[in-house]
C-alpha cells in the first residue's frame, strides 16, 4: 500500500470541512468575542467577554438556556419511550414487511420540517383534528394545546423520532437470536427478555440516538417558532431573533456558543453514562441486570399493552401530519393554518400550475440538492476508502473531525458562514449554500459508504488483479459495481438532506437564490395560503418515488445505520 | 507623471464640484432598463402580492419586457438580508415598516426618497420619511363586540376586567407590538423616553391568551375563540371583519390610532434603479392606490389619488393624517434591542 494514498484520499473531505465548517465556526467564536454589537462593525481580534457577560447577567437568557436544555432532555425521554416499542416491532416483522415499516419511519424524516410543523399545527389547533375527535365523543375542546412548550415537544418528537428508531433498530436487529433463545430457555418472559437482554445490548444505539436527538432538539428554532408562538422561547429562537430582528450577530454568536457548550456537555454526559452502563464494551466486570420477581410480574402485565399503545401513538404521530397536509391541499379555506375542512377544491393545485408559484424555488432547491449530492458522494467515497483500506497517521483524528458537523449546532455554522460570505463577496451565494449543504450531508454519507466499502469482497479484486487487471480496470469493473448500491443510497440521502434543509439555509439565501423550504418558512411566518400544501403533497410524492427507487437499490434500513 | 500643487488643487476642486451630481443622481442618470432585466421585490404575501402583480408588475413588464420576481414573507427576513448585503443587494425594492425604513436609510442600506419618482411630488409629509410611503394603515384595538361590556373607546379599556386572559398581545418588535408598547406608555403617562410605565402596565394584563406574531395567526385566534381582543392594523382587520367575522369591531380610541405606514424602499447599490423607481411610481398611482383601498382599506399616501365616496369613511383622509399618533422613531430604534429583551423577559416569556 502506498504511504501517500491514505492522506490523499482523506484530504478532500478534510479540506472541505476546514473551509465550510471549521472556518465559519472560528468566525462564530471571533464574533462572540466582540465588544461592539454594531451590525457593520469590523471584526476585532481583541477578545472581549461583553456578549457572554450580557447573557449571564440576565436571568432571562439563563432561564431560556435551561428551559431549552430541559425541553431537549424531555424530547429525548419521550422519543426513547416511543422508539423502543416501534423499533422492536419492526425487528419482529417478517423480512418482506420490514422495508414498508422502515419507509413509514423514513418518509417523515425526509420531508420538510416546516411542512411537518404545519401538520402538527393542524393536529393541535383549536379547530384541529384532536379537538374534532373530542367534540365528536362529547368531550370539551382543548383550545390551548398550541403555542407552548408542550406543542414544541410534540413537534420535536415527531421530527426526531425517526432518528431514534433507526439508531435502535440498527442495534436491535443485530442482537444474536441465540442470546434471546438462551434467555427464553431460562424461563424469561418476553418482557424480561427485553429488560435484561435487548435493552442492555441496545445501549450503544441508544447512546447514538440520544446524542443526536439532544443536539438537534436543543438547537432547533423552526419547529419551536412555529409551534411555540412567542410564548415559549428556545435558545435557537433567541439566536434567530438576535440575527434577524435585532441585527446583533455578535450576541447571537455568543448564544450559539453557549448552545455548543451545552451540547458538548450533554454528549459527554451521555457517553459517560452509557459507558458506565455497558462495562462489557471496555472489558470491565459485568453484573447481570436483575429485576425483582414482583416488579417483573407487574411489568409482564402492563408492558405488552403499553407497547402496543406506544406503537400506535408513534405511527399516528409520524404519519398523521402528512395525511393532514394531503387533505389540506384540497381544503377550500383562505389560509393555510385553518384546520377545519370546509369544502373540496382543486384550486390550490390549479394556482400552483397556473402561476408557477414555488416552482422557481423548487428548481433552485433541486439544482442545489443535485450538486450537493454529487460532491458529497465523491468526497465521502474517498474518505470511506481512506478509513477502511488505508492506515495513516491522524486517521482517528480525521474520522472524529469528519463526524464533528453533526455534533455542533447547525445554527452556529449558518451564522459563521453568513459572516464569511459577507467578507468574501466574490463567492456566489449558490457556492456558499453548496459548501454548507455538503458539510451537513458528508458525515451521514461517510458513515454509509464506510459500511459499503467494508462489505466489498477483497477476493474479487485480488482475482481481477491476478488475471491482469490494472488499478483503473479494477475500480471500473469490480469496485464500482460492488459499491453502486451504497453510492446510490448515499447520493439520495445527500439529495434529500439538502433538499429539505432550512436551519442553515435560511441564513444564507438571497432574494435571487431562495430555496423552497426557506421560502415556505418565510411565508409561514407571515401569511400562507394552502398552495403550500399542494406543493408539499407534490414533494411528498417525489420523495416517495425517490424512496421506492432507493428501496430497489439498497436496503432502506441501512441508510441511517451506523 | 507628477502633479503640480496647482493641478492637484484644480482636480480636487473639479471633483468637489462634480460630487453633488453623483450623490443626487436622478432617474435619467441611471442606465435605461433592457428587456430581460430582473427586478427583485421583497413584499408581504396574500392580497398585497396579487395587487402589485396586477398594477405594478404587468405595466412594468409590458413597458420594458423586464422580469419581476416577488420574494414574499415578513419584514425581519428581508430586512436582515438587505443589511447583510449592504452595497451589493440582491433586492432592488423592499417593503418595510415605518421605523425600519427610516433606520435603513440612516444605515446606508436603502435610499432616501427623491423626485426621480414622479409621484414623490404628491406624497404626504409623513410618507416622505425613510422611503416612499405607499400605504397608511393605522394600528388600533380590535375586539369581539359580544364579549365587551361597553364599546372600547380608549386604549385604557384594554385593562378592563372582561378582557383578562382574553388578550392576544402583539409580539415586539413588529409594528403592532411597537404600537402596543408606545400607546400604553402614552396613555399611562409615559412616552418613548419613559417606557418603563408601559412595561409595568402591560405586565398587569398577564397572563395573555396568546402572543400574536402575524395577522393570519391572530385572525385564526379570533375564529377559534382563543382571544377576544388584540392590537392590530385596522385596515386589514376591517376586511377580515367584513368577510369572516361580523362580530369584530375596529375601535377608534379617543387618544387616537397609532400611525403606521408601509414603505417601499430602493436599496443602495441596486442594478435596476430605473425599474425600481418606475415600480414605486406605479405603486403610488391612483389605480394601485384604489385597488389597495378596495381590497385592504389601506389609505393612500399621495394627494392626487381620488377615492370614491363609499370608501372614504373607511380610510384615513389626507387631512386626518395629523391626528394619528406618531412617535420619535429614532429613540425607538435606538432602544429596540433593550426593549426586545425586556419584552421577551417580562411580557412574552
Amino acid at each position: 500500500m502506498k504511504k501517500w494514498l491514505g492522506p490523499a484520499l482523506a484530504a478532500p473531505a478534510t479540506l472541505w470541512l476546514l473551509a465550510a465548517f471549521a472556518a465559519p465556526f472560528l468566525v462564530v467564536v471571533l464574533m462572540a468575542m466582540q465588544a461592539d454589537s454594531d451590525p457593520f462593525a469590523p471584526l476585532s481580534f481583541i477578545p472581549s467577554a461583553v456578549q457572554f457577560q450580557a447573557i449571564f447577567e440576565d436571568n432571562f437568557y439563563v432561564s431560556v438556556l435551561l428551559k431549552t436544555t430541559a425541553l431537549a432532555a424531555g424530547v429525548c425521554a419521550v422519543t426513547t419511550l416511543l422508539a423502543y416499542p416501534l423499533a422492536l416491532w419492526i425487528v419482529s416483522l417478517r423480512p418482506k414487511w420490514r422495508p414498508l415499516a422502515i419507509s413509514a419511519v423514513l418518509v417523515p424524516l425526509l420531508i420538510n420540517v416546516v411542512v411537518r410543523s404545519l401538520g402538527i399545527e393542524l393536529l393541535l389547533a383549536p379547530d384541529g383534528l384532536i379537538n374534532a375527535v373530542l367534540a365528536a365523543i362529547g368531550l370539551p375542546r382543548a383550545t390551548n394545546m398550541l403555542y407552548n412548550y408542550g406543542a414544541i415537544a410534540v413537534g420535536l418528537v415527531q421530527v426526531f423520532l425517526p432518528f431514534m428508531v433507526l439508531a435502535l433498530y440498527d442495534v436491535l436487529q443485530s442482537t444474536s437470536p441465540r442470546v434471546l433463545e438462551a434467555a427464553r430457555s431460562l424461563g424469561a418472559s418476553r418482557t424480561a427478555e427485553f429488560f435484561t437482554v435487548e435493552l442492555p445490548l441496545s445501549l450503544p444505539g441508544l447512546r447514538a440516538g440520544l446524542t443526536f436527538v439532544f443536539l438537534m432538539a436543543s438547537t432547533t428554532y423552526v419547529s419551536a417558532r412555529m409551534l411555540g408562538g412567542k410564548k415559549a422561547f428556545t435558545t435557537g429562537m433567541l439566536v434567530w431573533q438576535e440575527v434577524l430582528e435585532n441585527l446583533n450577530g455578535q450576541f447571537a454568536a455568543a448564544l450559539a456558543l453557549m448552545m455548543t457548550v451545552i451540547a458538548v456537555i450533554a454528549a459527554v454526559t451521555i457517553a459517560f453514562g452509557m459507558a458506565r452502563m455497558t462495562p462489557w464494551l471496555s472489558f470491565r466486570p459485568v453484573r447481570a441486570w436483575s429485576i425483582p420477581r414482583g416488579v417483573m410480574a407487574v411489568l409482564d402485565a402492563i408492558v405488552p399493552l403499553l407497547a402496543r399503545m406506544l406503537i400506535a401513538i408513534s405511527l399516528v404521530l409520524l404519519l398523521l401530519p402528512l395525511v393532514l397536509v394531503f387533505v389540506q391541499s384540497f381544503n377550500d379555506v383562505p389560509q393555510a393554518t385553518m384546520a377545519g375542512f370546509r369544502a373540496f377544491t382543486f384550486r390550490w393545485y390549479a394556482q400552483l400550475l397556473s402561476s408557477g408559484l414555488y416552482f422557481d424555488s423548487f428548481w433552485i432547491s433541486l439544482q442545489l440538492a443535485v450538486v450537493t449530492s454529487l460532491i458529497t458522494v465523491a468526497l465521502a467515497a474517498a474518505a470511506a476508502f481512506a478509513l477502511v483500506r488505508t492506515r495513516f497517521t491522524g486517521k482517528t483524528a480525521a474520522e472524529a473531525f469528519w463526524m464533528f458537523p453533526i455534533s455542533l449546532p447547525q445554527v452556529a455554522i449558518g451564522l459563521g458562514m453568513l459572516r464569511l460570505l459577507q467578507m468574501f463577496t466574490a463567492l456566489p451565494a449558490f457556492m456558499g449554500l453548496v459548501l454548507v449543504h455538503v458539510t451537513i450531508a458528508l458525515p451521514f454519507c461517510i458513515g454509509l459508504l464506510r459500511a459499503s466499502v467494508q462489505q466489498l469482497d477483497l477476493a474479487q479484486e485480488e482475482a481481477a488483479g491476478s488475471l491482469g487487471a490494472g488499478p483503473l480496470r479494477r475500480v471500473l469493473h469490480v469496485i464500482l459495481p460492488g459499491l453502486a448500491p451504497g453510492l446510490a443510497a448515499a447520493a439520495i440521502v445527500a439529495l434529500l438532506l439538502s433538499f429539505e434543509e432550512v436551519t442553515i439555509t435560511s441564513f444564507l439565501t438571497t432574494a435571487r437564490m431562495t430555496t423552497l423550504p426557506v421560502r415556505i418558512y418565510a411565508e409561514a411566518s407571515y401569511s400562507l395560503e394552502p398552495t403550500v400544501y399542494a406543493i408539499s403533497t407534490f414533494i411528498i410524492a417525489v420523495t416517495l418515488a425517490a424512496m421506492l427507487a432507493l428501496g430497489r437499490l439498497v436496503r432502506l434500513d441501512r441508510v441511517f445505520s451506523r | 507623471m507628477t502633479l503640480s500643487r496647482r493641478t492637484f488643487g484644480r482636480l480636487v476642486l473639479g471633483a468637489g464640484v462634480a460630487a453633488p451630481f453623483c450623490f443626487t443622481r436622478n432617474a435619467s442618470a441611471a442606465p435605461a432598463p433592457k428587456p430581460g432585466d430582473e427586478l427583485i421585490v421583497g413584499i408581504w404575501g396574500g392580497v398585497q402580492e396579487r395587487i402589485v402583480r396586477e398594477y405594478c408588475e404587468k405595466p412594468l413588464v409590458a413597458k420594458y419586457g423586464c422580469k419581476v420576481r416577488l420574494v414574499l414573507g415578513g419584514t425581519p427576513e428581508r430586512r436582515a438580508r438587505a443589511y447583510a448585503e449592504r452595497g451589493r443587494p440582491s433586492f432592488d425594492v423592499l417593503y418595510l415598516n415605518m421605523a425600519e425604513s427610516r433606520q435603513a436609510v440612516k444605515d446606508g442600506v436603502t435610499q432616501p426618497p427623491t423626485a426621480a419618482v414622479p409621484q414623490f411630488a404628491h406624497l404626504l409629509g409623513l410618507a416622505k420619511l425613510g422611503g416612499y410611503g405607499v400605504a397608511i394603515n393605522p394600528i388600533t384595538i380590535i375586539y369581539d363586540k359580544r364579549k365587551a361590556r361597553a364599546p372600547v373607546t380608549s386604549w385604557k379599556d384594554l385593562w378592563n376586567p372582561e378582557w383578562k386572559r382574553r388578550i392576544a398581545w402583539p409580539a415586539y418588535p413588529a409594528a403592532q407590538g411597537a404600537a402596543g408598547l408606545l400607546m400604553s406608555a402614552k396613555v399611562w403617562g409615559g412616552d418613548e423616553r419613559n417606557i418603563d410605565v408601559a412595561f409595568q402596565k402591560i405586565k398587569e394584563l398577564k397572563p395573555f391568551a396568546a402572543i400574536s406574531s402575524s395577522q393570519d395567526e391572530l385572525y385564526q385566534m379570533f375564529d377559534t375563540g382563543i382571544c377576544d381582543i388584540a392590537i392590530e392594523f385596522g385596515s386589514l382587520s376591517r376586511k377580515y371583519g367584513e368577510t369572516r367575522n361580523p362580530n369584530l369591531v375596529i375601535a377608534a380610541p379617543k387618544e387616537g390610532q397609532a400611525a403606521s405606514l408601509n414603505v417601499a424602499c430602493i436599496t443602495v447599490g441596486t442594478a435596476n434603479q430605473r425599474l425600481a423607481e418606475e415600480w414605486i411610481n406605479l405603486h403610488l398611482s391612483e389605480p394601485c392606490m384604489l385597488a389597495y383601498a378596495r381590497e385592504t382599506y389601506y389609505s393612500p399616501t399621495v394627494d392626487n389619488a381620488r377615492m370614491p365616496d363609499d370608501l372614504k369613511p373607511k380610510l384615513v383622509a389626507a387631512n386626518d393624517v395629523g391626528r394619528l399618533v406618531d412617535f420619535d422613531w429614532d429613540v425607538v430604534n435606538r432602544n429596540q434591542r433593550a426593549w426586545v429583551t425586556r419584552f421577551n423577559r417580562e411580557i412574552a416569556g
